[in-house]
């Protein structure tokens, strides 16, 4: 039997503005390696989305209208997401993506938009001021550095139960100011890097890839398989 | 003339003289000085002037290049900027080095201006016109978003709101907000408007700007660009003055194609350089130039097609072609896919300034076509050559055929082995200027920095 991701790419024509899809093609990348499909279906406005029927759910970053459409419809799709995430599966979420899953962000408009509460964070906004370029930080859990590029306006502070990606060594992060970059909560992983993370960090899209793999099929043993994927790091 | 814009002018056009006669070439150093000096220099200098603006992210060059040719058929004196001069000292410089107008008929300066020196330019001259191509995604370290991109075009605009604004009607953005001024769209006709569709989901600009759904199209030309209308409040494109009404024979070095039904060609391939000539064709059209005239001026044996044009290197026939976005990388890919001998292929990535300091944007080319054409060798360079490198090894490209080379200086070397007689190059706009100097240096082509 073949194993098979299904991957959701919410507000996939939407939220597409920084190459975020290129999270998709490299887990379809590294899945080949050991014989894994991964399918993915964009789900985007007024479209149900169903937490059974994904393994993975990628959530990329836009730009302030696109957003703001999006803030609007994903309350529709709140329940099922939460639903997705409280059971372990894994969640990329990008910049735009990453703040909708909190509590609230406030648009460059400065509006207040909710979020889905799926995270404890919310985001302030800068005052005509952005965070852009390169960015290191050092996951202290397994020591690995993970590299990528931030552009956003908008700042997050982390709440309750949510700790970070990494340690800011390059570059902003969440804010510029406590030194924390993304969020992590249970397999869902909100973050400001583009570049796009799976594709500059293979050790970090290897670790998710396993993590659905295991979740979908928790029987299976994937010692042997983890030693078949050759990752790229730059 | 001011004595302040006196001295200014004096002081610029000294600088050029100096530059031109012993550094063997201008700059936009002219332009630093006299705006130092007098911050409303072009006040002055360019009064005398009818001015044609053009901006928009992609095809400003080749647009203001054709615009050029096919105002020559008619006009004697047409002032226009070097490629690269399109921010405001670079735009002094270029009147600066301008002879004097003689008496008669008054001059035109036909002027690429990059989209957040519009404002600027337009607070000193007021245009008689302005030209929009399109606006994608365009190195969001830079410019920002499409929309915030517009809007800072539109600042400029409204400060002359009896300029006539002439733009691309396929391209939805154009339409979202209304001008007191004179408008005149352009796009293509050469479709039956029966389909019902949405782009590709990798596109942006494809909300409607009045009711927020996502536009359809009746027919889709790349990008967002389109028969584009709304299925839920009925917003749609507006109605085309001037149309492409067929395109007959694309190829990378020639496009054949209709106008209002008179046949034209230009000697450079690209679904892109269509919509620049008619660009320029609506300007010619609008301006009194006749259909004949332009037909001549697009025949015209002039480069006029520098991003583009044909090297040789030994045996090999290259072609360098700048990337910068995806829409543009799509396009280049779209005309890849026009030649019919093998080909090898060369990407060549920087992430300065000027390329645009965020590589994210190579993931949103469609690289995935690469692996499907005639292509006999793939090659990678560059600084940043490690991510267009696992970029195109995520695209299907087999390792036994790829390249990968970070030092320019041996990817030229390996031009000459590559086992095709036809090399495209596609680069990043420093790694093509560094590609261009190191063939220079080796005598294959005149000069080095243009």
């Amino acid at each position: 039997m073949t194993m098979s991701i299904r991957v959701a790419h919410l507000y996939g024509d939407l939220m597409n503005t920084y190459g975020d899809i290129g999270n998709i093609l490299t887990l379809q990348f590294y899945a080949k390696q050991i014989g894994v499909e991964v399918t993915s279906d964009i789900v985007s406005l007024e479209e149900d989305f169903k937490a059974d029927d994904y393994d993975f759910v990628v959530f990329g970053g836009g730009q302030d209208f696109e957003q703001t459409v999006v803030a609007d419809d994903i309350q529709s799709k709140k329940a099922e997401l939460i639903k997705f995430i409280e059971a372990n599966k894994p969640f990329v979420a990008v910049c735009g993506g990453y703040q909708m899953l909190g509590k609230y962000y406030v648009d460059a408009k400065g509006q207040k938009l909710p979020g889905i509460e799926a995270m404890n964070h919310y985001t302030e906004q800068q005052h005509d001021h952005r965070f852009i370029g390169d960015v290191v930080i050092e996951n202290e859990k397994n020591g690995n550095k993970y590299h990528g590029f931030e552009n956003h306006q908008g700042i997050t502070f982390l709440g309750e139960d949510e700790h970070p990606l990494g340690k800011v060594l390059q570059g902003y992060g969440n804010n510029g100011q406590d030194g924390t970059e993304g969020a992590v909560h249970k397999n869902t992983v909100g973050t400001y890097f583009h570049g796009p993370i799976m594709a500059r960090n293979g050790n970090f899209a290897k670790y998710m890839l396993f993590q659905a793999l295991q979740n979908k099929y928790p029987d299976t043993d994937f010692t042997e398989m983890k030693k078949q994927v050759k990752t790229y790091e730059y | 003339m001011t004595f302040k814009s006196d001295i200014a002018t004096l002081a610029g056009k000294s600088s050029y003289w100096f530059l031109h006669t012993f550094m063997g070439g201008g700059s936009s150093l002219p332009g630093k000085i006299t705006t130092k000096i007098d911050p409303n220099v072009l006040t002055e200098l360019g009064k005398n002037y009818d001015v044609i603006i053009v901006s928009g992210t992609n095809g400003k060059t080749l647009t203001t290049a054709l615009i050029v040719q096919v105002l020559k058929e008619k006009y004697n004196e047409i002032l226009t900027n070097k490629s690269g001069s399109n921010m405001i000292q670079g735009i002094v410089s270029t009147f600066l080095e301008a002879k004097k107008p003689r008496n008669g008929q008054k001059p035109i300066a036909v002027i690429e201006v990059d989209e957040a020196n519009v404002k600027l330019i337009v607070e000193q001259i007021k245009p008689k016109m302005f030209v929009l191509t399109n606006i994608f995604r365009d190195q969001l370290d830079r410019y920002g978003e499409i929309y915030t991109t517009y809007q800072k075009i539109l600042d400029g605009i409204e400060l002359d709101p009896s300029a006539t604004v002439i733009s691309n009607g396929d391209e939805p953005i154009f339409n979202s907000v209304e001008l007191p001024n004179p408008q005149i769209y352009y796009g293509f006709e050469n479709q039956l408007a029966s389909g019902n569709f949405k782009a590709h989901a990798n596109t942006d600009g494809i909300i409607c700007p009045i009711c927020h759904h996502i536009l359809h199209y009746h027919y889709l030309i790349y990008a967002n660009l389109g028969d584009y209308f709304c299925p839920n409040c009925g917003y749609h494109r507006p109605e085309l003055k001037y149309k492409v009404t067929s395109v007959e024979n694309q190829t990378p070095v020639e496009s054949k194609f209709d106008i209002d039904n008179h046949q034209y060609q230009i000697s450079v391939g690209g679904t892109y350089n269509i919509y620049n000539a008619l660009a320029a064709y609506a300007v010619g059209r609008e301006l009194g130039v006749t259909p004949e005239q332009i037909k001549h001026a697009f025949d015209a044996n002039e480069r006029i097609f520098g991003r583009q044009e044909e090297i040789h290197v030994g045996d090999k026939d290259v072609t360098i072609i700048l990337v910068k976005n995806p829409v543009g990388t799509n396009q280049v890919i779209d005309l890849l896919t026009t030649e019919n001998e093998p080909f090898s292929f060369m990407a060549l990535l920087n992430a300065n300034y000027a390329d645009g300091i965020d590589t994210s944007w190579i993931w949103d080319g469609e690289f995935e076509r690469l692996p499907k054409m005639n292509i006999q060798q793939f090659e990678t360079g560059g600084s940043r050559y490690k991510d267009i490198t696992f970029r195109l090894k995520v695209a299907g490209v087999p390792d036994d055929k790829h390249i990968v080379q970070p030092d320019l200086e041996k990817v030229v070397d390996d031009i000459k082995k590559m086992p095709t007689k036809k090399v495209y190059i596609l680069a990043t706009y420093t790694a093509m200027m560094q590609v261009r100097s190191i063939l220079a240096k080796r005598g294959y082509i005149k000069g080095g920095q243009n």
